[in-house]
């Protein structure tokens, strides 16, 4: 069988499995097992709602469960033994992390990295939406703002290499330097500032994203409570700090939080820019340096970018119970 | 009235340039790549993509091969055009690498043999490289190194006119092809060879189709899912939900590099190995996170009184999510879609694992990256093409799903 | 050169081609220097018809293809269907594969480094047995060739686990010989010579070497192989094989010593293209096109037996050999590396797949093509596709002393890990005794 047949039929199979699962569940916890009969209606709809959300939810937990809590559990497992898997070592690999100055730099930079790029991009994405949002070639300018986003990390690293190359003939930097009669230098060796020159390319590319998200949500804020504004004699910096960005502050922190997400994974740009060397390595990269290697180490990284997340998980959590009152 | 309407003018002019000057922003690298892609490694290596499109002085070395050598003046004599076959000018010249732009033309330069008188009287010869106009003798100088100069003889000399008709003399008989270096402009040079060297690759066409197969049941089988779970996330009440909320969040963080070895295990045990059935599997469960933490916060947004009436009408929670929530949120269905088919598209690591390791299974990015780069990867020329070809479906699947992302829906399906 | 070849190439394929029925072949039996009995006493003896096996390696697109024509022999020798594919992240794609249980038959190791990790993981195969006999008996210097692939199995017990077939040179100096010619240099015979031509090069108003360390994420390696050399210069080759068991630290004097020597060539402004600076950034793969820029950017370039597939075409690269002092006595001493076959999924066909490497013809026909040299002695040196590759054949088989790339052998954290960064930070201003004592401190992490 042919893989494009072998697709449509996956295709068809799979939403017709996910639709029917959901469908047929569905029906049976409603007709077969709970049916709301007229004695026992009320508590048997009650029964059928508390078993309800897991319905929806199964597939979804299954697939998670499966393919990434089991490897995460199994790794976590796997961080509390040496390198070659064979001793128990307790919190040992944690403990030679901490002692490690590379790593040390590595979670440094990485704290510049989670305060100005999920800034950077959720600002400069949102700016964009909602510039764009009336404008006639508003499509058009934002899918090239967009266009990073489809480029491989490989792809952006190479654009890149034309903007901070040394040889003026090669790198645009280096060349605006050259016309101004300036030497040559190499941005991405300039201490402390090489991070944000690395940190550029990933808001270049983030920025697509922020930009997509938040101009659905300005979108679906309702016409008439603008319309409203607007008669009250709003100006349209008031309309959109007072009126816009309240409404979409859920969004604005979705994107805010996926963005920190992805800064704690991608390891693809300082690996292929600088190899993490001069001082720009960061925990993704360092982790993997060990991966494969030494996975006593590489787990324990990988640990350590997770309760990184922590903070953004409370707020997240803490955020879900407002909703919820 | 007036008022209003002009500030309104004087507002769009300013969002129009700021508009304008950020989407230039981010164009710039990658104007750089597109321009790039049409070039081939050794130019990209010497010049500027902003450079492209001029022609460059270059300096090339021209070995006319020794035949029809003539003798003059006591001279050997090689006589030829440096341009075979198509003309050019030629703007300065010389006799080695090291100063290809030693004369002008119509002038002759060459090395002369001084004879120079030492200090103890007896003579030595020295080299020294001159031009003199090509219808004169050259000069020698008085002295050399501070020591008379008595005579010379002319070791080799080169003329060439702006045509790029060359003169070769030589005191030696010329049996070895000279090395004649002149400068001339080079026309910018664009080529499609990148694109042709990819399109018509071998298996390209099922690298392309692969891609297909992978992607689309890779985007629609986590969309779907996620939405079922959004929903009962967003919607309804049950115990532990706010930890099920960061348990997904925290999810998001897990670095995929964790589930390979384990999960390839499983696939292998059951029976399902390197698939494309496995590859669905694993891209749908890596998206699945962020696809849950996408639309359950684009549903708690949506309008209470239009769930809760509904419910009241008696409606269920399958019709209320399938009747009514699933239509509201199109466009966050419709902006993850285009994320996950993004990822999934340029997803060289995944595809690396869970697919075969055969030829008939490469999806593109494997193809380029392991078959038409080459061990070594370096040829830019074809890695900026190729980042161009696998751009281009993206961004059709962007302009194609764009139109869901408008108001119009949300609005027209509240009233 | 490479043309040349290829058109005689062409011409051998389309008068044979009509002859043999094996047209995929690209020398057909019988043909030319060939050692072609050595290929039919290996095609009597198997036969696997309808069987497969499946070959993992590092070789992809043109070297791919170089390397599955030689499959090809195997094929029509045996009847059985070779399924080779390559990665560009072999190392990490291999050990995930072995892992999960989906490895291939026969895996080819760029460095012996892994090979010896995943051997002491359980994940390959002894060879069979009379394979180190073999080697030592068949292959120049084949006793060091052997160790390359003796590792300690699962069980502590050390076994031969990888084949050594493909070796790379990495002594070499690559030069343009116009260059040279105009200018007047010499070919320096000994490492004294190579620095006062260094010196002169500077005074004649030019920049005589180009240095690129630049490499993604293996950025630094480059400059391993400069100090590598440079400890085979300075020290004897027990200190190095101390150096790379790390018997002898890091941190150790003579270690800083090799490091230093590199160090006097590319930490000086005026002896590197771009000036010391661009040494760490500048990308390895563009580093030689300055020899034949004109006017030239550099006049020599430090790199192994691969890198004039990077040259700008029409070239006139040639090479010399990187020289030894000549006032300290250690003989010739030759860096150089290879490629190791080791067996992840044991069967008979690859059992026979090794017997096959061990054929000449299996030598001879890459040699024939481009990018093989070989140690093997009963392959014949005739049949070597240029007289350039026989030039480095003839170093690698006439060397005094013959080490291997010690970064490969070294454990990857080190090897290919902190001695690049270790060698990067060391060209942009960090002391060779800070560098060899951070790096020290990591290996000593790893136990």
């Amino acid at each position: 069988m042919s893989p494009l047949l072998q697709g449509v039929v996956m295709i068809l199979i799979g939403l017709s499995g996910c639709i029917g699962y959901f469908y047929v569940s569905n029906f049976v916890l409603d007709k077969i097992i709970f049916p709301p009969k007229l004695d026992d209606q009320g508590r048997n709809i009650n029964r059928a709602n508390l078993v309800r959300p897991w319905l929806f939810l199964l597939p979804a937990l299954l697939l998670l469960s499966l393919y990434l809590i089991y490897p995460v559990v199994g790794s976590f497992y796997r961080s509390l033994f040496n390198r070659a898997n064979t001793e128990f070592v307790g919190l040992a690999n944690y403990g030679a992390l901490w002692n490690d100055s590379g790593f040390r730099t590595a979670l440094y930079n990485n704290f510049l990295w989670v305060l100005v790029v999920p800034a950077a991009s959720t600002f400069m994405g949102l700016l964009v939406a909602q510039l764009t949002d009336k404008l006639s070639w508003g499509n058009v300018a934002k899918s090239l703002i967009f266009m990073p986003m489809a480029i491989s990390f490989v792809g952006a690293s190479l654009i890149w290499r034309f903007v901070y190359a040394v040889d003026p003939n090669i790198g645009i930097i280096n060349a605006l330097r050259d016309t101004v009669g300036l030497s040559p230098m190499d941005p991405l060796q300039l201490p402390f500032w090489n991070n944000f020159f690395l940190m550029v390319i990933l808001v270049w590319i983030q920025t697509g994203f922020a930009m997509v998200i938040l101009s659905a949500a300005l979108r679906g804020i309702p016409e008439d409570t603008i319309e409203a504004a607007v008669i009250d004699g709003a100006k349209p910096r008031q309309i959109f700090f007072r009126i816009k960005v309240p409404q979409i502050k859920g969004t604005i922190m979705v994107v805010w939080t996926t963005i920190t997400i992805t800064v704690l994974k991608v390891f693809d740009i300082v690996y292929a820019m600088t190899g993490g060397n001069f001082k720009t390595e960061i925990l993704p990269s360092y982790m993997m340096d060990y991966m494969f290697r030494d996975d006593g180490r590489a787990t324990a990284v990988a640990f350590v970018i997770m309760i990184l997340v922590l903070p953004v998980m409370i707020w997240n959590i803490s955020n879900a119970r407002k909703e919820m009152r | 009235m007036d008022n209003i309407a002009g500030s309104k003018s004087s507002l769009s002019l300013v969002t129009h340039v700021t508009v304008t000057a950020l989407v230039i922003l981010w164009l710039i690298p990658t104007v750089g790549l597109l321009v790039s892609s049409f070039r081939d490694r050794e130019q990209i290596a010497v010049s500027g993509w902003w450079n492209a499109a001029f022609s460059i002085e270059e300096a090339t070395r021209y070995q006319p091969a020794a035949e029809g050598v003539t003798e003059r003046d006591g001279l050997f004599v090689l006589t030829g055009s440096v341009f075979e076959d198509d003309p050019s000018t030629v703007s300065a010249f010389g006799i080695a690498g090291r100063a290809p732009d030693a004369a002008q033309p119509g002038q002759t330069y060459g090395r002369l043999k001084l004879d120079v008188v030492q200090e103890d009287g007896s003579i030595k010869t020295k080299n020294f490289e001159t031009a003199w106009p090509v219808d004169a003798t050259p000069v020698a100088p008085e002295t050399f190194e501070d020591r008379p100069v008595q005579g010379f003889t002319i070791d080799r000399a080169l003329s060439i006119t702006r045509d790029g008709d060359f003169t070769w003399m030589s005191a030696k008989d010329i049996t070895r092809a000279p090395s004649i270096y002149f400068i001339s402009p080079k026309p910018p040079s664009f080529g499609l060879d990148n694109y042709q060297t990819i399109l018509t690759s071998d298996n390209m066409d099922r690298a392309f189709i692969n891609t297909f197969t992978v992607t689309i049941p890779a985007t629609i089988i986590p969309i779907l899912v996620a939405a079922f779970a959004a929903y009962a996330l967003a919607w309804m009440e049950f115990p532990g939900r706010t930890w099920l909320v960061a348990l997904i969040v925290g999810l998001l963080v897990v670095p995929l590099q964790l589930a390979f070895v384990p999960l390839l295990k499983l696939h292998n045990q059951i029976g399902i190995g390197q698939s494309f059935v496995g590859i669905w599997l694993a891209h749908s469960a890596f998206g699945l996170p962020l696809a849950v933490y996408l639309l359950r916060n684009y549903m708690t947004g949506l309008p209470r009184d239009i769930i809760e009436s509904a419910k009241v009408d008696g409606a269920t929670d399958f019709l209320v999510f399938t009747k009514i929530v699933l239509p509201l949120s199109f466009p966050a269905l419709a902006s993850f879609a285009i994320f996950q088919f993004l990822w999934t598209w340029n997803d060289l690591l995944v595809a690396k694992v869970f697919l075969p390791k055969t030829s008939e299974a490469w999806v593109m990015t494997v193809k380029i990256a392991d078959d038409l780069l080459g061990s070594r990867g370096g040829d830019w020329g074809i890695l900026a093409s190729a980042a161009f070809i696998s751009i281009a479906v993206p961004l059709i699947v962007f302009f194609s799903l764009q139109r869901f992302l408008v108001r119009g829906l949300l609005a027209g399906s509240v009233k | 050169m490479k043309q040349q070849f290829l058109a005689s190439a062409a011409v051998l394929a389309a008068t044979t081609g009509a002859v043999s029925a094996d047209d995929h072949l690209k020398f057909a039996p019988g043909e030319g220097v060939f050692n072609w009995s050595s290929y039919e006493t290996f095609a009597d003896t198997y036969d696997f018809s309808g069987e497969e096996l499946v070959v993992f390696g590092p070789w992809t697109g043109p070297d791919g293809e170089l390397f599955s024509s030689i499959l090809h022999y195997f094929e029509t020798a045996t009847g059985a269907t070779i399924n080779y594919s390559g990665s560009d992240s072999f190392e990490q794609d291999i050990v995930i594969s072995a892992r999960a249980g989906s490895a291939p038959n026969v895996a080819v190791f760029p460095q012996p480094g892994l090979a010896a990790d995943m051997a002491s993981q359980g994940l390959l195969s002894p060879l069979p047995e009379g394979t180190t006999e073999w080697l030592v008996d068949n292959y120049g210097a084949g006793a060091s060739w052997a160790a390359l692939g003796t590792y300690a199995g699962a069980d502590g017990s050390d076994a031969q686990y990888a084949f050594p077939y493909k070796a790379d040179l990495k002594s070499l100096v690559w030069y343009s010989e116009s260059a040279f010619d105009e200018a007047g240099y010499d070919i320096p015979e000994t490492m004294e010579e190579l620095k006062e031509l260094t010196q002169q090069i500077v005074d004649d108003g030019g920049t005589p070497w180009c240095i690129g360390l630049g490499s993604g994420a293996a950025t630094g390696w480059p400059a391993t192989d400069w100090v590598e050399d440079m400890m085979l210069r300075t020290q004897s080759a027990d200190v190095y094989d101390a150096w790379v068991s790390n018997e002898l630290k890091f941190d150790d004097p003579k270690v800083v010593e090799a490091i230093e020597e590199f160090g006097w060539f590319a930490t000086n402004d005026d002896f590197v293209d771009g000036g010391a600076q661009a040494v760490s950034t500048t990308d390895f793969r563009d580093s030689p096109t300055g020899i034949f820029a004109i006017p030239p950017k550099c006049y020599m370039h430090r790199q192994a037996s691969f890198i004039p597939s990077f040259f700008p075409e029409d070239n006139d690269g040639a090479f010399f050999y990187f020289p030894a002092y000549e006032g300290k006595d250690l003989g010739k001493p030759v860096l150089g590396g290879g490629t190791m076959f080791a067996i992840t999924k044991p069967s008979d066909v690859a059992d026979a797949f090794i017997a096959f490497l061990e054929t000449p013809i299996a030598h001879e026909v890459w040699m024939a093509q481009s990018g093989f040299l070989t140690p093997h002695k009963g392959a014949n040196p005739e049949t070597y596709a240029s007289d350039a590759l026989r030039g480095m054949g003839e170093i690698l088989t006439g060397a005094d002393t013959f080490r291997f790339d010690a970064s490969d052998l070294m454990p990857g954290e080190i090897g290919a890990g902190a001695f690049w960064t270790g060698m990067v930070d060391y060209t942009t201003g960090t002391s060779a005794a800070d560098v060899g004592a951070a790096i020290q401190k990591r290996w000593d992490g790893l136990n």
